[in-house]
C-alpha cells in the first residue's frame, strides 16, 4: 500500500488540476464577463460600521487557520527543526542527553552502513524504495490506464464497474494483505510441497519448483554489499500494483467520462486505430489525472512503509533485506539511535525534494496546453 | 462523389422505459449530383446532425441506404468512406499544435513524412492559416479553429465534405466572411458538401440546394430560389426569408382570397371558390403602395432603413403580433397616416390549407 489514503485526502483539497475546468468543458466558448466585474465595493460611500465590519471579515481568516498553525508548528515544524539539529550532534545519548560534538558523523556512517548496531543498511533501503517505487508506481497506473480504457469502451456496464473497481479500495489493507500473502506463502519447510499457496500452485502445473516467495529461504541475487531479493521485489509490486489498481482506475475512468465524445468521432473520422486513440488522444486528454497519479504514488512509495512490514515481518525480510528508507528511520529510532534516524530522514528528505522538482518540471512541461 | 440517401430512417429507442422512441430522421430521400454545395436546413433538433452522422458512419440507420456513386456504403465504417468532417465544434485536439491536428489523418493512413508535410501546408494554405501551424487551438480565435477544422477535414482529400454548423460559433461578421470562404474552399476542390445549418439566410446565400428539414422529415428539396419563391408548405414559407414572411387567416369565395372582408387577390382555381378556411402568406416584398389599394393595414410605426423602408403595422387577421411590408424608399407615403393600402403582388402571396398547412397551387 503507498499509502494512498492520504492521497484522496489531497484530492480533496486543491491538486491543481482538479481547479481546471473539465476537459469536457474545453469546448464551450468561455464568455468574458461584460463590464466591471461587480464585485468591488465602491469604497468610498461605506458607512463606518460596515468598513469596520469588512476589515474584520478579511482579518478574521486569521482567527479560523491560528489552531492549525500552532498545531503545526508542535507536531511538524518542531520535529522537522529538532531532526536537522540532531543529525549533526555526533554520537548522541539518549539517557543522559549528551553528545560529541557536531559534525557530519552521522551522514557519513548512515551512507557506508557503518554503524555498528546490526541495523537496517541505508543505502540497501535507499536502492530498495527506489526500485519498487519507480516500477510499482508507473506499473500500476499504465494497467490502471488500460483497465479504464476496457472500461470505458462497455457502454452498457459503465456505472456498475466503476462501483465495483472502487470496492476493493474501500476493504481494509490488513485484511487485503494477509489475503494476498497467502497466496505466495509456503507453509512448514519449502521441500514440504503440500502445503504451498495458490502461486507455488499454478507455477507447479508448469513443472515449475515451489519459491519461498516471502519466506526466509526466500531467493536473491548478491551484488557486493547489495541484495537483490527478487523474489520478494516480485511479490512486493504485485502488491502495490494490485493494492494501488483501485483509486488509479476511478481517477482516470471518471476522468475518460469527461472527455468529450466528439473528440472520439474525430478521430474515427480521422481513421485513429485504437492504439492511436488511446496514445494521442485518450492518454494526452487526461494527462493531469495521470500526471497526479504518478507524483502521489511516487510520493507514496517513497514513504513505503507499512506494506513491506504487512508482507515480511518487522525485520523487513532476512536482516532488513526488503528495508525501506522509512523502516530505516523507524529501525533506528527503535534501536535508540536517534542521531541515525535523524541523519535519514534528511537524506530523504532531500531525495524527495529532487523528485519533487523533477516532477514539477515534467508535469508542467507535458500538461500545458 | 454523387451521393444518393434513399429512405434513410433513424430511429433512436428511449432511454427510459415506456418512454417514447424518437424518430430524428424518417424516410428521407436525396439525390445530391457530384460537385455541390448543399445544404440541410431546418430548426434545432429536426435531425441534421443526425443525418450527417450517418453520411460519416459515426451513427448507423435503423433503415434505408446511403449510396457514394454505386456503392453502397450504409454499413461501411467511417474510417473507410473518405469523408472529411467539420463538427459543430471543431473537436481540435487542444493537446495538439495546428500542423498536428491536420496531420492526424494523414499519420494515421501512414503516409509518409515529406509527402504528410506537403499535404498539410497545402490543405492549411487552402484556408490561409499556415502561419498558425505551431500554435494550439486554444491560442487560436473561433475563425481560425473554424479553418483548421477544413483543413483536418481537406487533408485527406475526402470525397464527401461534411459540415456540422460550422458557423454557429463564430460572430456575425465572421460567420459572414467564412461562409463565403466555404464556398470559395468547395469550388476549388470541387469535393461534393453537406452543410448543416439552422439558419436560413447562411443556407440560401452559399448552397446549390437546399433541403428543409422539420421534425425529421424533409419538406422541401431544390434551390433555395426555387424554394423562395415556391414554397411547399406552411413551414417552409414561414422558415425562409428575413423578415419572416407575414401569413393571414382568410378564406377563399368566388375565386377571390379574402382577409378580413377584402379581397385582395385571385385565388387559384384549384383551391375550389367554395368557402374554404385558407392561410395566406404574403413575403414582405409582395406589398404595393397605392392609396387605392385592395388591402388595408393599421400602420403602427415605419422604420427607414435608407434602401428602403419598413411599414410595421397591425391586421386583425394577422397569425403574429406584426405584419411587415417593405416598400423602396423613394415611394412616398402620406404622412401620419393611420392606415394604408395596398396592393398585393400575387406571386409573393401563398395559400395554404387551414388544416393540412400544405400549399394550394
Ligand atoms: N444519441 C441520441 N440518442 C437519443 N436521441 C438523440 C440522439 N442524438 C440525437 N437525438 C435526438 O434526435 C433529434 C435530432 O437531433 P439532431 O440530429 O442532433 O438535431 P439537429 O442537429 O437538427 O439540431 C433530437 O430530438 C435529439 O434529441
Ligand atoms: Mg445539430
Amino acid at each position: 500500500m503507498m499509502e494512498e489514503k492520504e492521497t484522496v485526502a489531497t484530492l480533496a483539497e486543491t491538486p491543481k488540476e482538479r481547479n481546471k475546468p473539465g476537459l469536457g468543458a474545453r469546448f464551450k466558448r468561455e464568455k468574458a464577463p461584460a463590464g466591471g466585474d461587480g464585485l468591488t465595493p465602491e469604497g468610498p460611500t461605506l458607512s463606518r460600521g460596515e468598513r469596520f465590519r469588512r476589515g474584520l471579515r478579511s482579518q478574521s481568516g486569521w482567527l479560523f487557520v491560528t489552531p492549525a498553525l500552532i498545531l503545526m508548528a508542535v507536531f511538524t515544524f518542531y520535529p522537522i527543526i529538532a531532526a536537522f539539529v540532531g543529525s549533526f550532534q555526533q554520537q548522541y545519548n539518549g539517557m543522559t542527553g549528551t553528545f560529541n560534538g557536531w559534525g557530519f558523523d552521522n551522514f557519513i556512517r548512515v551512507l557506508k552502513g557503518d554503524t555498528g548496531t546490526g541495523g537496517a543498511n541505508f543505502v540497501q533501503c535507499l536502492v530498495n524504495t527506489l526500485l519498487l517505487t519507480f516500477v510499482s508506481v508507473p506499473l500500476s497506473t499504465l494497467l490502471a490506464l488500460l483497465i479504464s480504457v476496457a472500461l470505458n469502451s462497455i457502454k452498457r456496464v459503465q456505472k456498475l464497474y466503476q462501483t465495483v473497481f472502487f470496492l476493493p479500495y474501500l476493504t481494509n489493507a490488513l485484511a487485503m494483505g494477509a489475503v494476498f500473502a497467502t497466496f505466495f506463502k509456503i507453509i512448514g519447510t519449502p521441500n514440504n510441497t503440500d502445503t504451498v499457496g495458490i502461486v507455488n500452485i499454478v507455477l507447479g502445473w508448469f513443472g515449475i519448483k515451489p519459491i519461498d516467495w516471502v519466506g526466509l529461504q526466500s531467493p536473491h541475487w548478491q551484488l557486493g554489499k547489495l541484495n537483490i531479493p527478487w523474489a520478494k521485489y516480485i511479490v512486493t509490486i504485485i502488491y502495490e500494483v494490485w493494492s494501488g489498481l483501485p483509486f488509479k482506475i476511478l481517477i482516470l475512468f471518471s476522468a475518460m467520462q469527461s472527455i468529450n465524445k466528439q473528440y472520439y468521432d474525430a478521430a474515427k473520422v480521422d481513421g485513429a486505430s485504437r492504439w492511436t486513440v488511446l496514445w494521442h488522444i485518450t492518454a494526452p486528454m487526461i494527462m493531469p489525472q495521470i500526471s497526479y497519479l504518478l507524483v502521489t504514488g511516487i510520493m507514496g512509495g517513497m514513504k513505503q512503509y507499512s506494506a513491506i512490514v504487512g508482507l515480511f515481518g518487522e525485520t523487513m525480510g532476512m536482516n532488513y533485506d526488503m528495508g525501506t528508507m522509512v523502516g530505516y528511520l523507524y529501525n533506528y529510532i527503535g534501536l535508540g539511535q536517534t542521531g541515525y534516524a535523524y541523519a535519514g530522514s534528511l537524506i530523504l528528505f532531500v531525495i524527495i525534494m529532487i523528485i519533487t522538482w523533477i516532477n514539477n518540471l515534467i508535469t508542467k512541461k507535458r500538461t500545458t496546453y | 462523389m454523387r451521393i444518393s440517401i434513399q429512405h434513410l430512417t433513424k430511429i433512436f429507442p428511449s432511454r427510459t422505459k415506456g418512454g417514447e422512441a424518437v424518430h430524428a430522421v424518417e424516410d428521407m430521400n436525396i439525390e445530391i449530383p457530384s460537385g455541390q454545395l448543399v445544404g440541410l436546413l431546418g430548426p434545432s433538433g429536426c435531425g441534421k446532425s443526425t443525418t450527417l452522422f450517418m453520411l460519416s458512419g459515426l451513427e448507423s440507420p435503423t433503415s434505408g441506404k446511403i449510396l457514394f456513386d454505386d456503392q453502397d456504403v450504409t454499413t461501411l465504417a467511417a474510417e473507410k468512406r473518405g469523408i472529411g468532417l467539420v463538427f459543430q465544434n471543431y473537436a481540435l485536439y487542444p493537446h495538439m499544435t495546428v500542423e498536428q491536428n491536420i496531420r492526424f489523418p494523414l499519420d494515421n493512413m501512414r503516409i509518409k513524412k515529406e509527402e504528410g508535410n506537403a499535404r498539410a501546408l497545402d490543405a492549411a494554405r487552402l484556408v490561409q492559416i499556415e502561419d498558425l501551424m505551431s500554435r494550439k487551438p486554444n491560442e487560436l480565435s473561433g475563425g481560425q479553429q473554424q479553418r483548421v477544422a477544413i483543413a483536418r477535414a481537406l487533408v485527406k482529400m475526402p470525397n464527401v465534405l461534411l459540415l456540422d454548423e460550422p458557423l454557429s460559433n463564430l460572430d456575425a461578421r465572421l460567420r459572414l466572411q467564412t461562409r463565403e470562404e466555404i464556398k470559395r474552399i468547395q469550388r476549388t476542390t470541387g469535393i461534393t458538401t453537406v452543410f448543416v445549418t439552422h439558419d436560413q439566410e447562411e443556407a440560401m446565400s452559399i448552397c446549390d440546394t437546399m433541403v428543409v428539414m422539420k421534425l425529421g422529415v424533409v419538406q422541401q428539396i431544390g434551390a433555395p430560389q426555387d424554394i423562395y419563391d415556391d414554397p411547399n408548405n406552411l413551414f417552409v414559407a414561414n422558415f425562409l426569408g428575413t423578415p419572416p414572411i407575414n401569413i393571414f387567416k382568410g378564406y377563399t369565395e368566388g375565386g377571390k382570397v379574402y382577409i378580413g372582408g377584402e379581397a385582395v387577390a385571385e385565388a387559384p382555381a384549384s383551391c375550389g371558390y367554395e368557402n374554404r378556411e385558407v392561410y395566406v402568406g404574403i413575403r414582405p416584398e409582395g406589398f404595393i403602395y397605392d392609396a387605392e389599394g385592395a388591402f388595408t393595414l393599421r400602420v403602427d410605426h415605419i422604420e427607414v432603413m435608407g434602401r428602403d423602408k419598413s411599414v410595421v403595422s397591425v391586421h386583425e387577421c394577422s397569425t403574429k403580433p406584426t405584419v411587415r411590408s417593405i416598400i423602396d424608399s423613394d415611394v412616398m407615403l402620406p404622412p401620419d397616416a393611420e392606415t394604408l393600402r395596398f396592393n398585393i403582388k400575387p406571386y409573393k402571396l401563398f395559400l395554404f390549407d387551414a388544416e393540412t398547412e400544405e400549399r394550394l397551387r
